[in-house]
């Protein structure tokens, strides 16, 4: 990977040196850094580090040893109707993955040992590692590869979510792969035609659906086969009970792995079973911390691992909504105003108890790979009372809806509050999850939880796009579209940024909405586990865990 | 004594089929079959593959009809999917020819649980396994605790010592299982008591006195405090007798009158009650088997019915009538053995 040096904040230039100079660890560095909204391979870049390398084996474990998490046990099926990410937290250990999403928002080639798109994304060269066995004694091959890719298209198989993640592959006609769309160049080549420019492909087939099985197992049960590429094997399985994965003693594993023995132990979905179980010494990690346990778990003095996500909650006006006849969210200045008058750290705060860190109002994240960096947003009540007054919409009562939960209701409160302390008139309407949805793109101003995905532009060409069917703030502009069919079809994050730098600038200055806040995940476990940090979409990948 | 049992067991015959009829229809009304569909292709599967997936794995077709192969009186379904043989009888890998014609109940088959991925018959063996150890110390504690209490509490009516263990009666019967042993799990983090655990994930694995102690006190003293206060009655009762006061103007000493003339007929109520306590057990061990996260029988139950596992709950409807009249039978026959004026007939 090559990484292009950009103007970075001064503040984590100096974080870099301190460093450097062995004042402040790395985990440390990150945290700082990131938290300036640095991108992380940006922040890699600094120190001189490579970022895969980093975050994926930062620690190398001593060999052996037994883990016990805390996660769910659910039945398995096909990989390809996975549901629930704790069902391939388990199996990664038997069927591994093409690529890999790491937690600092990057990729990294798993069974893949590299790939290539062409300068519009249309064409993808896959480079199969060499040397890798399935444990019945075959050779993964091209073969295997695109089998899997054929598999992944079939739109007949119910539950089959991959293949909406291989949409440029389908041929709509038949819901199978197109003819030639998957072509086996050698012995270790793929190479995918596709359809239409698609840069989202990558992130797909690194998703939790897509684990890579033998070519004559496809559509079965992992839990049944056990055939794979992976270091373990299941031991035993109960659902809903305990899940054990040992060490493959009869499999020559491509790669390396320390643990010889892992065991899944479900507790149920009460966090307070989970604490319960903590104290009890029933487990040494857990999936995912949430809310108020946090602390707790902190208290029990277990280790805490964040992860900030592009997870987050928009709080926007719908620029084509009517209101009493008029289209009040169609002046511009009407909506720079309402942003003005927010400052992002409130809703940060008071939504979510500042677990997350400030957002910039253009819905992308720093863990983005394509993330560029804009100056800081800054409150300014004046300005915005300014605007508001010329577009003449002082007297303008704003009814601002949200669903009745916890932290979106309480974060819409906070940007409530802050327009009324700017003098605007406001009215908070809190509508019941069970009828929220009904109408949620269509309200005049509201807020709505999104997400993460893997991809700056997926977001972007998702909901911001004219005429998209999750197009909530109303927003059309021919610039930012034409803008986003480039980005869309440039593979390369680093070369992306220039285009999304535009893009983030547009978002902004159309006072498109508020995004407050990008949410942290959080996971605990014991002292002397390494690489069991938590993961923005909740992975955990067996063969990294171990003990220090 | 023995056409009253084989009357008895015509009866227990009758409520199974009717309950297991009851549920078999309430699982499967549709709504139902889309949630099984659902948990079972996909979350996010759109109406037309459930109905695929509904057809495919042979939920279509009469209720009945489909009762009639879980019983075993009508053939199983056999489906050819996209050239793939799949059959209500067939296991993984076979194909039409090798499968039998029927399997139900009545063949020994209880089906395959969808949730749990295994045999029901296997489910149902590990998990009543392991309910039975809870419950087997639950009446060790809970049966001589609660007689003693009872017995102690109604020697002497409104005594010192009655007012107060019937206070502490109440006090265990009015607190419902989700209320102590929600106490219980907090005590023991928030005094950082380390002998004893608030979860007995690993209790499934080996008992021991730490990880067993607070679901099966959470059990016991619930059921303790009402059969005491059974035994107090009955006691009370007992000790106001004619005869009672015979041997005592004959100057038989207290004990002996407790002991000798008292307690046999003093248990006579209680016994009733402790057989009913086995069927009750059964429900509350759902409450406790969760919060503890003991994997036993209730928490089965929990799992088929939050995720409409149909084989599944039909064979615990079959255990729970099995429990019931089960011992409604031996508190019957235990009965007559107690008073010699019942007689069955």
């Amino acid at each position: 990977m090559t990484l292009k040096t950009q103007k970075v904040h001064s503040a984590a230039e100096m974080f870099a040196k301190e460093h450097l100079e062995g004042k402040m660890d790395r985990r440390e560095f990150m945290t700082r850094v990131s938290a300036l909204g640095v991108a992380t391979a940006t922040a890699y870049s600094l120190i001189g580090a490579n970022p895969a390398e980093a975050a994926g084996h930062s620690v190398k474990p001593s060999m052996g040893g037994t883990l016990r998490i805390q996660q769910e046990v659910r039945a398995l099926k096909d990989p390809r109707a996975f549901d629930w990410s704790q069902m391939a937290n388990i199996t990664r250990g038997i069927c591994e993955y093409l690529i890999e999403y790491q937690r600092d928002g990057s990729f990294k080639g798993i069974l893949l040992e590299s790939w290539e798109a062409n300068e519009d994304a249309t064409q993808y060269t896959l480079n199969v590692r060499q040397g890798v066995k399935f444990n019945n004694g075959d050779d993964l091959t091209a073969e295997h590869v695109a089998a899997n890719f054929v598999a992944w298209a079939d739109k007949n198989v119910e539950g089959n979510s991959m293949a909406s993640r291989v949409a440029a592959l389908v041929d709509e006609e038949t819901g199978m792969a197109r003819e030639g769309a998957i072509e086996v160049v050698d012995d270790y080549t793929v190479r995918l035609n596709l359809t239409a420019p698609d840069i989202t492909i990558v992130p797909g087939i690194a998703d939790y659906p897509s684990a890579v099985q033998h070519k004559d197992m496809i559509g079965q049960d992992i839990a049944e086969h056990g055939i794979g590429t992976g270091a373990y094997k299941i031991e035993s399985y109960d659902v809903g009970v305990k899940a054990v994965l040992v060490k493959n003693e009869d499999h020559d594993y491509w790669g390396e792995t320390y643990l010889d023995r892992v065991e899944f132990i479900d507790l149920g979905t009460d966090p307070a079973a989970w604490v319960a179980g903590a104290e009890a010494d029933e487990f040494d990690m857990v999936y995912e911390s949430v809310g108020d346990f946090v602390s707790i778990f902190d208290s029990i003095g277990w280790n805490k691992s964040e992860v900030v996500t592009a997870a987050t909650v928009v709080i926007r006006p719908n620029q084509k909504a009517e209101v009493d006849g008029m289209m009040p969210y169609a002046d511009k200045r009407v909506r720079q105003a309402i942003m003005l008058a927010v400052d992002n750290n409130v809703p940060l705060e008071l939504g979510i108890a500042g677990q997350g860190i400030v957002a910039e109002n253009h819905h992308v994240a720093p863990v983005h790979p394509e993330y560029a960096e804009l100056p800081p947003l800054q409150r300014d009540v004046e300005k915005a009372r300014a605007l508001m007054e010329e577009a003449g919409m002082m007297d303008f009562e704003h009814e601002i809806i949200s669903i009745d939960d916890d932290y979106r209701r309480n974060t819409t409160d906070a940007v409530a509050a802050q327009l009324r302390d700017a003098g605007f008139k406001v009215k908070r309407t809190v509508i019941p999850g069970a009828t929220f949805w009904n109408d949620w793109t269509k309200y005049p101003f509201s807020s709505t939880n999104w997400n993460h995905r893997e991809l700056g532009v997926q977001i972007l060409a998702l909901a911001y796009k004219s005429g998209e069917a999750w197009n909530e703030a109303g927003f059309e502009n021919a610039e930012f579209d034409a803008l986003l069919a480039e980005a869309v079809a440039i593979a390369d994050a680093d070369a992306r940024r220039e285009v999304m730098a535009k893009l983030q600038a547009i978002m902004q200055d159309e006072g498109v909405t508020i995004q407050p806040y990008w949410r942290s995940l959080f996971r605990h476990y014991k002292d002397g586990i390494v690489n069991a940090e938590m993961h923005p979409k909740f992975e955990i990948n067996v063969h990294n865990l171990g003990f220090a | 004594m023995g056409l009253f049992i084989l009357k008895r067991l015509g009866l227990m015959l009758l409520t199974m089929l009717c309950l297991t009829f009851i549920v078999f229809w309430l699982t499967n009304l549709d709504a139902k079959l889309e949630t099984l569909a659902k948990t079972q292709g996909s979350a996010r599967m759109t109406d037309t593959e459930v109905q695929q997936w509904i057809a495919n794995n042979g939920y279509d077709g009469s209720m009945i009809g489909r009762y009639g192969q879980w019983l075993g009186i009508v053939p199983g379904w056999t489906k050819e999917v996209r050239g793939e043989e799949r059959g209500r009888c067939l296991e993984q890998g076979m194909t039409f020819a090798d499968a039998p014609t029927y399997c139900g109940i009545l063949q020994g088959d209880f089906g395959y649980s969808t949730v749990l991925r295994d045999d029901v018959s296997t489910i149902i063996k590990t998990r009543l396994t392991l309910t039975g150890k809870l419950m087997f110390w639950v009446m060790i504690v809970m049966v001589p605790m609660a007689l003693i209490v009872g017995v102690l509490a109604g020697m002497r009516e409104g005594s010192r010592t009655d007012r107060s263990l019937s206070v502490f009666s109440i006090v265990t019967t009015a607190t419902p299982e989700y209320v102590s042993g929600v106490l219980f799990i907090f005590a023991v983090s928030a005094f950082g008591i380390k002998w004893l655990k608030g979860s007995a994930a690993s209790a499934m694995d080996g008992l021991t006195f730490a990880n067993f102690t607070l679901p099966v006190l959470t059990m016991a003293l619930y059921g303790m405090g009402y059969i005491a206060r059974m035994t107090r009655a009955s006691m009370t009762e007992v000790m106001t007798a004619q005869y009672i006061r015979t041997a005592r103007l004959k100057g038989v000493s207290f004990g002996n009158i407790v002991m000798k003339h008292a307690l046999r007929n003093a248990l006579i109520a209680p016994f009733t009650v402790i057989m009913l306590q086995f069927p009750w057990l059964l429900t509350g061990v759902v409450i406790v088997e969760t919060l503890f996260n003991y994997k036993g029988f209730g928490w089965t139950l929990v799992q088929g019915a939050s995720n409409n596992d149909i084989e599944l709950l039909l064979s615990c409807s079959i255990v729970a009538v099995l429990v019931v009249l089960v011992t409604q039978l031996i508190s019957d026959i235990g009965y007559v053995f107690l008073n010699p004026r019942i007689r069955v007939s």
